[in-house]
């Protein structure tokens, strides 16, 4: 699917293979508990180089949970999480990011009052000299910070000015330019257009995009299927803490999806109800047959 | 049901954009408002008008020795500034900073005098204790989670009494036994608290010091990556961890840093005066924290430099001493002294705004 | 995690050096000078007890935390406290709120006598009269000579600190002084504040106040040199305690002002500065018998019914003043801190 291309390190990055080769991060029956509250049980998701995978769900689903343990900010009690093929365990992020899953944040993991070009390379600055004259190369790292921008699109007068200062969407895509510029082979989204504007949130999707051409493992997370349908290749939706659905793009239509979403089959139930009631108009919504059918007709997770 | 079904992603990437294209929406504002417009250069304008002032209003200012003096006065503030305006950089504040300077001359003179040792000894050992209390308030923090308000109120009490009653438990009174006669005194005095000659003018080695520091606590700041993860730790502490700069050992090592601060000041003061009196010490830390704040450090964290700290001494420094200069009534000492800075501050607030606004 | 254990052994590793290495020099760095070794074993003046029934007095005052001058006072209570079998409950706030707070709890504790300084007789009144209605002596010292028989305090000793600035005032006119400055190292203490207004009672020549931060010794040195600078006509400095005399010392050799030194209140360092010259003179307001007076006051009170002064007259332990010609009798005593 995507063409050998050179990564941002100058290292030549594999033809990646068809879709059903080995994924980058694997979750089987994963889950985790928190003391008797169980946040999330029963997950499987893959995630493959060049394709974005929507993890969808509403609020309190268990979607930010899902993403913390694949950043290594939490750990998982039950199930298997394996990185290239090998299950792993991270007690912290940094161990996350040695191993190129990079995590955009919902708040983004941004200094607002510092200058674009350190924020860039918060963590990983570029050093040179001798210890103890070891200092930061800062016109490096500033051309650098200007090239990778505008390699994704983005330009920005003044590299010296407060992040903070920029729009939510520019900072989202500094924060996506910075994650894929340190090599970040699984790029985690967590829900980036959920505070921006339509227009903003289209900038956002086109650089989604230009990652995952990149040769990267997306996991879009969000709670929005249009945005979703827009870049996904494959679509889990979770719901109360377990996967509800599970299917590549073939399979599902946008309007399933967002039904799945919405959580027709309840609205579906509730019809039968709410048509005794005078007044409330339930011709459009869909039938509990419908539904049920073509949630059977897609592999479910659960166990 | 499959009407909306399609074969591809709408989204394609964007095309990379001509080389040196701009944004083009900003205008490169003139230089002379861009440097206005930095923290530094305020409290600098700031201390410059603090001082034009005082050479007129108050003649002996004019001498040489006289602003020997007041750079005395702001390098023993100083010194301390600079560390604590790195911690509050990186987002904490030090309240037991005054009362740690005191600890660590006391220790250094009653080990040496009570166990008549060569001072040098005191004086390492009074290293180590002022970098372990500095490690104690940066365990505290992390251990608890308690803003460092709090937790360095609570080690500010414990040592204001342990300095007390340490000292009538170990000598007998409020006050530390004479030290000059021992062996390694006039050593330590000639790097803690000499006076050297510039072009006739006597100058205490503390504002040498203070210059020095001052520099090394820039190039930290600005030039190296652990600068960088203090701006971060202070800014987003949150963020800063989850890219992977280590909040724990930056926070604690910038209370390490503090510690050493008070170690050289203590040592300073012991060498100077050779008696450390045990009640001193208390309300320091308020001007530490009041020169930073005037040199433009944010009380909230992720904004400030190690230069405007030195003008905020410095200015501190210039109005403590250029009242007493001016001759001016003794009784509204305090008062002019709050006055006085609170100007200094307002100017440095208006040349801010004015740099940055359109 | 497995690893743990094997890092952390190998993180002691060098702690354990570095102790082991500092032990081994602390052994070796002896001084040869100066130092606990150098000092005269002088164990203080042990007298006997006596065999009257276990008494508790209380002796509450104004100092703020630290001060020399009060140190000594307490010290010449707990020497007559441990003569006269007396169990000593020190308290004191310089704030005179919350000093009446403290003599309520001396009440509260049913103690056999009470002693306190009136540095603010008004704000002591009430609770004084509720000591004497619940039948315990209190005996005034060091501060309130004026008021102590209108608050109907049993006896006093000592003297106001008015009356030490009075006489030396007095005294800086003997020695021919024009132009002093009087250095207060805490603004709004008032045994400091009275100290500075006696002087200007008595003294012919120009006083001017400075106000020092003595929190910050170096910046008490900073301000006495700058006000040197200010106004060069200054012949006298004088101090309020006994570490700012000897900065001020330095601050006049700063300064390059020929002005002399005087201070209140002696110790250690400064007889030996008296001996030398490079301070003028001291006052002894004998604080260590101030102290002393008061408990053993109380004692004699309490076990045969007498008070000094016959309630008319108050005791007065000084000022004595300490310069070269009487230095040394004194020097020997100041090195106990107890003069």
């Amino acid at each position: 699917m995507t063409d050998k291309t050179t990564g941002t390190h100058g290292t030549t990055v594999q033809d990646t293979p068809a879709h059903g080769d080995r994924p980058l991060v694997e979750l089987r029956g994963a889950g985790k508990s928190y003391g008797n509250i169980r946040a999330l049980h029963g997950v499987d998701l893959e995630v493959h180089p060049g394709r974005v995978t929507c993890v969808l769900g509403d609020n309190g689903a268990g979607k930010s949970t899902l993403i913390k343990i694949i950043s290594g900010l939490h750990q998982h009690t039950e199930g298997e999480f394996l990185v290239d093929g090998e299950p792993v365990r991270f007690s912290t992020p940094r161990e996350a990011l040695d191993r190129g899953i990079a995590t955009v944040y919902q708040d983004l993991a941004v200094v607002p009052l510092m200058p674009v070009w350190r924020n860039f390379f918060l963590g990983s600055e570029m050093t040179k000299g001798p210890w103890p004259l070891r200092r930061l190369d800062i016109e490096r790292m500033k051309k650098t910070a200007d090239e990778e921008l505008r390699n994704m699109g983005i330009v920005l007068d003044d590299l010296e000015q407060p992040i903070g200062t920029l729009s939510g969407g520019q900072r989202q895509c500094v924060a996506i330019a910075r994650a894929v510029y340190f090599g970040a082979r699984v790029l985690i989204l967590d829900e980036p257009t959920a505070a921006l504007g339509v227009k903003q949130s289209g900038v956002v999707l086109k650089y989604i995009a230009a990652a995952r051409d990149r040769g990267l493992g997306v996991i879009f997370i969000t709670h929005n299927p249009h945005h979703a349908y827009m870049v996904g290749d494959h679509f889990s939706v979770l719901r109360l803490g377990t996967m509800e659905l599970s299917a590549d793009r073939s399979e599902v239509s946008l309007e399933e999806l967002t039904n799945h979403m919405a959580g027709g089959a309840e609205l579906a139930a509730l019809k039968h109800e709410l048509a005794q009631v005078r007044g409330v108009d339930v011709e459009e919504l869909p039938e509990e047959t419908d539904l049920k059918a073509s949630a059977a007709a897609t592999p479910e997770g659960k166990s | 049901m499959s009407m909306t079904q399609q074969a591809q992603p709408a989204v394609t990437t964007p095309p990379a954009p001509g080389p040196k294209e701009t944004d083009g929406r900003t205008a490169r504002r003139p230089l002379a408002l861009r440097l206005l417009a930095r923290p530094e250069v305020g409290v600098f304008l700031g201390a410059v008008v603090v001082l034009i002032f005082f050479l007129f209003a108050a003649p002996p200012v004019r001498d040489g020795s006289s602003i020997a003096n007041i750079l005395y006065q702001s390098s023993t503030i100083g010194i301390m500034a600079l560390p604590v305006a790195l911690l509050m950089i990186g987002g904490e504040f030090d309240l037991s900073a005054g009362v740690a300077v005191i600890t660590s001359a006391l220790t250094a003179s009653m080990l040496s005098y009570q166990l008549t040792l060569n001072v040098w000894v005191g004086v390492i050992v009074a290293l180590a204790v002022s970098l372990g209390i500095g490690l104690f308030n940066g365990w505290m923090l992390i251990k608890t989670g308690l803003p460092s308000f709090l937790v360095t109120l609570g080690t500010f009490l414990i040592l204001q009494g342990v300095n007390l009653a340490v000292t009538k438990l170990v000598t007998g009174n409020v006050a530390t036994d004479s030290i000059s006669d021992m062996d390694g005194f006039e050593q330590a005095k000639a790097i803690f608290a000499s006076t050297f000659d510039v072009a006739g003018v006597q100058v205490k080695i503390t504002v040498v010091w203070w210059l020095v520091f001052a520099a090394l606590a820039t190039w930290v700041l600005l030039r190296t990556k652990y600068g960088n993860w203090i701006f971060a730790v202070g800014g987003n502490k949150e963020s800063a961890r989850a890219v992977g700069v280590p909040v724990t050992f930056t926070k604690i090592s910038l209370f390490m840093l503090v510690g050493f601060g008070a170690w050289f000041v203590g040592m300073h003061n012991l060498f100077s005066f050779n008696t450390v009196q045990s009640g001193e010490g208390v309300g320091q830390e308020l001007i530490y924290i009041a020169a930073a704040v005037i040199g433009g450090c944010l009380l909230t964290g992720g904004a400030g430099s190690a230069i405007g700290p030195v003008f905020g001494a410095f200015m501190f420094g210039m109005v403590q001493q250029g009242i007493v200069y001016a001759g001016w009534n003794p009784d509204w000492f305090k008062a002019f002294l709050g006055v006085m800075l609170l100007g200094a501050v307002l100017i440095n607030l208006w040349v801010q705004r004015t740099a940055t606004r359109r | 995690m497995d690893r743990s254990s094997h890092t952390r052994s190998r993180r002691i590793a060098p702690f354990v050096a570095v102790a082991a290495a500092a032990a081994l020099t602390l052994a070796g760095c002896s001084s040869s000078s100066g130092g606990k070794k150098a000092e005269e074993g002088g164990a203080d003046a042990s007298a006997g007890k006596a065999d009257t029934p276990r008494m508790t007095v209380a002796l509450v005052t104004h100092q703020s935390p630290g001060d020399t001058f009060w140190d000594i006072v307490r010290k010449g209570a707990q020497a007559a406290a441990a003569k006269d079998n007396v169990k000593l409950v020190y308290s004191a706030d310089p704030n005179a709120g919350n000093q009446a707070n403290l003599v309520q709890n001396a009440i509260d504790q049913k103690v056999d006598g009470i002693a306190v300084t009136l540095a603010k007789p008004d704000a002591l009144k009430g609770v004084i009269a509720k000591a004497e209605k619940a039948g315990i002596p209190v005996v005034g010292l060091n501060s309130g000579v004026s008021d102590w028989k209108d608050l109907g305090l049993l006896e006093f000793f000592g003297q106001d600190e008015n009356v030490a600035g009075e006489a030396f005032g007095k005294k800086l006119n003997e020695v021919g002084a024009k132009n002093a400055v009087c250095v207060i190292q805490e603004q709004g203490n008032i045994g400091l504040t009275q100290r500075c207004d006696g002087v200007k009672k008595t003294f012919e020549g120009k006083l001017q106040i400075l106000n020092v931060n003595g929190t910050d010794m170096p910046s008490v040195k900073s301000t006495i040199t700058a006000k040197l600078k200010q106004d060069s006509s200054i012949d006298y400095v004088a101090t309020l305690g006994a570490p700012f005399a000897l900065t001020a010392v330095q601050s006049v050799e700063e300064a390059g002002s020929k002005a002399k030194v005087a201070t209140f209140d002696l110790n250690k360092q400064l007889t030996s500065a008296i001996q030398n010259g490079d301070i003028t003179f001291a006052v002894d307001q004998q604080p260590y018998l101030q102290g002393y007076l008061a408990v053993d006051g109380l004692w004699l009170y309490k076990n045969n019914g007498n008070y000094s002064g016959g309630g008319e007259q108050p005791v007065l332990t000084g000022p004595a003043f300490v310069d070269k010609s009487n230095v040394d009798t004194v020097a020997e005593f100041a090195a106990k801190g107890t003069r």
